[in-house]
Order: structure tokens, then sequence, then C-alpha cells
């Protein structure tokens, strides 16, 4: 495991996480360095939704510690302005009532806003440019000024990543990203998070179900079923024994078969 | 023509004048908090605050206090009640609402029946009087406007990442309970300051039908807002001109143009040629 002397963009000890009267994550400690893709497997109700919920003060924690980037994140989810700022979460299932008048631009450049008290038309050309930049990037310029309830699932994910990418971030966390993206989309979809990485340094921290794309784009793996498992390099932590304690010893088998 | 002189000698009334401006003032609040009420489906909850209201008034007759004095901070704290109601118990939204509602109704028409005659009578609570409107209750609803103003001006886009979304919002660090909170109290403040003019039954048809017409009007969220607003304001003036032209009751006279405003911005898109995107 690389250890620098760099402080980690995200350091989780000891996290215990309740859902109810049960454990969802019990005792995980990981962290996260600058530039780097870390990934978190592990079977259906494994707790890894929880797990980036309770990074992000979605869920109240039982018990442990969040830093993220230098501050702690208080017990109710509190975290300074401008580190949640540095931050960008793309949800797995983003459910929003369609009836909403919202145009493209209108949300990416929600992701652009500070979020405390400001006037609406603060910086208003940065802020457009970054609007035009990001989907630029996600490819979806042509979006721009049409409603949200009109977007396909597809098109509504590369919405949302222009949204996360709008502001020049230092972590993002995803749950289950390219889920609803067509082959294309999805290896664009990688290649940007490789740019993002390589090139402007951010931490990336993504729950995936897809093994083969964890094994080749990730530089770090996180097991996951309810504690952590294992971590390490994919080649490490997706090897068959790691494997079958995570998923269990038939998953291994059906996956060697195919 | 004659119809026409006898509206315009209307309005030089000073009670005339002071209705219009009340209604304005009402229509652009309403307006306002009202296309945040409906997309995050509080419309039912603005219907209930405006039910207790009487409750309140009815409270403050009882006690030989102003009912103009009482009904603002009974509003809000029983918005804040409601509020506390709807988070921690497992019932259904609408029925709790129905529950609320129709027991403070119920039990604002006994506590009426004690105070022996009220000198406006239940007619003018349930409907309203924007003739009786004073000048110190235009004072009050031009303050409130600006803070409303103010307050969804300053965080309109928190807002609208709420609305659209709360766990993206929590995610970016919005305080959604502390920002719910405030925006109950302001639709409280609204709804208080607005029942003297429009009654009881009466003023969330304010809240709940710009906003909708509005809806139908709008390509961006921030037009919506504001044409939202526009439309309270409009239909408040066409209703008051329509009321003093027809000598017609003046609270449902607004409400009627909303209807036909509402109904007009059904109609509009589908008039319109198909635009390709």
């Amino acid at each position: 495991m690389r250890c620098g002397l760099k402080e980690p963009v995200l350091a989780v000890e000891r996290l215990t996480v309740y859902r109810g009267t049960y454990a969802a994550v019990q005792d995980v400690s990981f962290s996260l360095e600058a530039g780097t893709d870390t990934a978190i497997v592990g079977p259906n109700g494994a707790g890894k939704s929880t797990l980036v919920q309770a990074i992000l003060g979605i869920l109240p924690r039982q018990t442990g510690n969040i830093v993220i980037l230098g501050q702690a994140l208080g017990h109710k989810g509190a975290l300074m302005p401008l580190i949640r700022q540095q931050i960008a979460y793309l949800p797995q299932n983003f459910l929003f009532d369609r009836r909403i008048p919202m145009t493209v631009e209108e949300l990416v450049g929600l992701g652009w806003d500070r979020l405390g008290f400001q006037m609406p038309w603060v910086d208003r050309q940065a802020r457009r440019a970054a609007i035009q930049s990001a989907l630029m990037r996600v490819d979806a310029t042509h979006l721009k000024r049409q409603l949200i309830s009109g977007l396909s699932g597809g098109e509504t994910k590369r919405v949302l990543l222009a949204y996360c990418l709008v502001y020049p971030r230092r972590l993002l966390i995803l749950d289950e990203a390219p889920a609803g993206l067509d082959m294309r989309s999805e290896s664009e979809f990688y290649d940007l998070l490789y740019q993002l990485k390589q090139e402007q340094g951010w931490a990336i921290l993504q729950i995936s179900h897809d093994l083969d794309m964890v094994r080749r784009h990730s530089d770090r793996v996180l097991c996951l079923n309810q504690t952590l498992l294992c971590q390490g390099t994919p080649e490490i932590a997706l090897s068959p024994e790691n494997l079958s304690t995570a998923y269990g010893s038939e998953f291994v088998r059906y996956r060697h078969r195919h | 023509m004659t119809q026409l002189t006898h509206i315009i000698e209307l309005f030089q009334l000073p009670f005339m004048q002071r209705a219009l401006i009340g209604g304005v003032l009402t229509g652009l609040m309403g307006g306002m908090l009202g296309s945040f009420t409906i997309l995050r489906q509080l419309s039912f909850f603005s219907d209930a605050l405006g039910h207790s209201a009487l409750l309140g008034i009815s409270i403050g007759l009882l006690l030989g206090l102003n009912p103009s004095v009482v009904v603002l901070p009974f509003a809000v704290l029983f918005a804040l009640g409601v509020n506390y109601l709807l988070e921690h118990t497992r019932l259904w939204t609408d029925a709790l609402l129905n529950i609320i509602y129709s027991s403070s109704l119920a039990i604002a028409i006994i506590t009426l029946s004690f105070v022996g005659r009220y000198k406006g009578g239940l007619h003018n609570l349930l409907f309203g009087d924007i003739l009786a409107v004073q000048e110190l209750d235009l004072v009050f609803s031009g303050g409130l406007l600006i803070v409303c103003t103010v307050f969804i001006g300053l965080t309109l886009r928190t807002q609208m990442l709420m609305t659209l979304n709360e766990p993206l919002a929590i995610a970016r660090g919005v305080a959604v309970s502390a920002h719910r909170t405030a925006f109950i109290v302001l639709l409280s403040l609204v709804v208080g300051i607005s029942i003297k003019a429009i009654g009881v039954l009466l003023v969330s048809a304010f809240i709940v039908i710009p906003a909708c017409a509005a809806r139908f009007l709008s390509r961006t969220f921030a037009h919506y807002v504001v044409l939202s607003a526009g439309l309270g304001a409009l239909s408040a003036v066409l209703g008051m001109v329509i009321s003093a032209g027809f000598n017609l009751p003046s609270g449902p006279s607004i409400v009627a143009t909303q209807l036909a405003i509402f109904l007009t911005a059904i109609a509009l898109p589908n008039l319109r040629l198909p635009v390709h995107e």
C-alpha cells in the first residue's frame, strides 16, 4: 500500500454504521490518496452504499472518524462549505420528480454553487463558462437548454456527471455510476475518470459491480461485506481466494467458468 | 364606457387602493412561495394552514385579543407542530393533514360559538374581506414580501437542489431540515397575513393556482419562480377590477381569475407550433 507523506484526501477510521438495529458497516478503516481510483466491491447488501453515504454525511454513523481533506466530518455530517465544494457525489438511483421545470444547464450549474447565501447572479460569466465546459466534457452540450424531464437514463447520467465536473473537485464519489450507459458511453466514462485522476489529481471512490472494469481501471480495491475483508491492488484483492471470502465460493466458480 | 369610469372612480377610493395593493402583495408572495410549495407537494399543507388560522383567530377572539395579532404567532407554531408530526409519525401525509384541518375547523367553530356575536361574522373569516385591509396590514405584507424575496433570492440554488433531490443536497452540506423549517415558517406567515383579506377557505388558491399555471408556461426554473409570482400579482389586479366592475365579492373574483389564467396556460402550449429542440 502506498503510504506517502502527503495527507490523504479521505481517511476513514473504524467506521461503524447502523441501519435500524443491525450494523450494515462495521469497523471499516481505509484511506484515499490524491490521483488514485479506488473501487468498493462486494455482494448486494454488503453495505457499500451505506458506507459512501456515511462518508458524505447523508447517513449518521455510530462510531468512528471520517477525515476529508484534513477536516473531520462532524457527527451530524457538518463540514466546512469550502471542503464540501471539493467533493462530488453521483448517487446510484437519481430519482427526481419529472414535473420539476429545470433545464440541464440549471442542474449542472447547481454543482458549481457553494450553496450558502449568495446572490443568484454572482460570478455569472465564470459560472456559465464552467457549465459549458462541463457539458462539453460529457458530450452533452446539445442538451443544454432541454428540460431534465425529457432526458433518457443515459443522458441523465451524463448530465449528473457534468454536475460533478463543473467545479474542480478533489474527491469524487460514484455509486454504480456507469449503470445505464451503453458500451461506448461507458468506455468514454472511464476515459474521463482516468483524465480527471491523472491530470487533475482527483481521488475517485466508486462502488462497482463490474469486476472486469475494476481490474482494468482501479488502482485499489476494497472488498466489503459488512466489514472490510481485504484491500489492495486489483490483482491481490480480486484473487479467487479473496473473492470467495467476499462473495462466497459459488460466485468464484461461476466467474471462472465464464 | 360607464363601467370603465365606474371602475376608475372606485379605485380612487382609499380602501379600494389598499385592497389592490394588498392583493398584489399577497399575489406576489403566494406565487413566489407557491412555486416551491407545489413541487415539494406541500399544497395540502398550505390548505391545512389556512384552516388552522381560523382556530387561531377564534382563540384570539375568545381571549379578547386582536385576531390579527394572534393569528401570526399561532400560524407559525401550528406549522412547526404539524411539521413535527409529519416527520415523526408514520401516517400518510394527506391523511394526517386531513385530520388536522378538519379538526381545527371544527374546534374553531365551537370556540366561535362561545364568543357570541363577532362583528365581522363567520362569512368574512371564511371568505375574507379584502376591502377591510388597513394600512398596517399593508406594512406587514410589504415587509414580509421583502423577507421572502431576500430569503428565496439568496438561497435560490439551495432551494432548487433540495426540491430536486434531497440526498444530493445533503451530500453538498445543505442543512435540509433547517431549510425545510425556514420555508414552512415563511409559508405559514404568508398564509397568516393573507387570511384577513382572502379568508381561510381560499387562501391556498393563492399559493397553488398561479404556480401551477406558471409550470405550464415555463422553460427554466428561474422563469418559473418569477412567472408564478407575476401571475399571482396579475390575477389579483384583474380579479379586483372584475370585482369592482361587476360588484362581485373580491376574494372569490381573484381566485376565479387565477382559474381562468390556469386554464389559459393549459391551453396555450397546445396552440403553439411544435418547436424542435
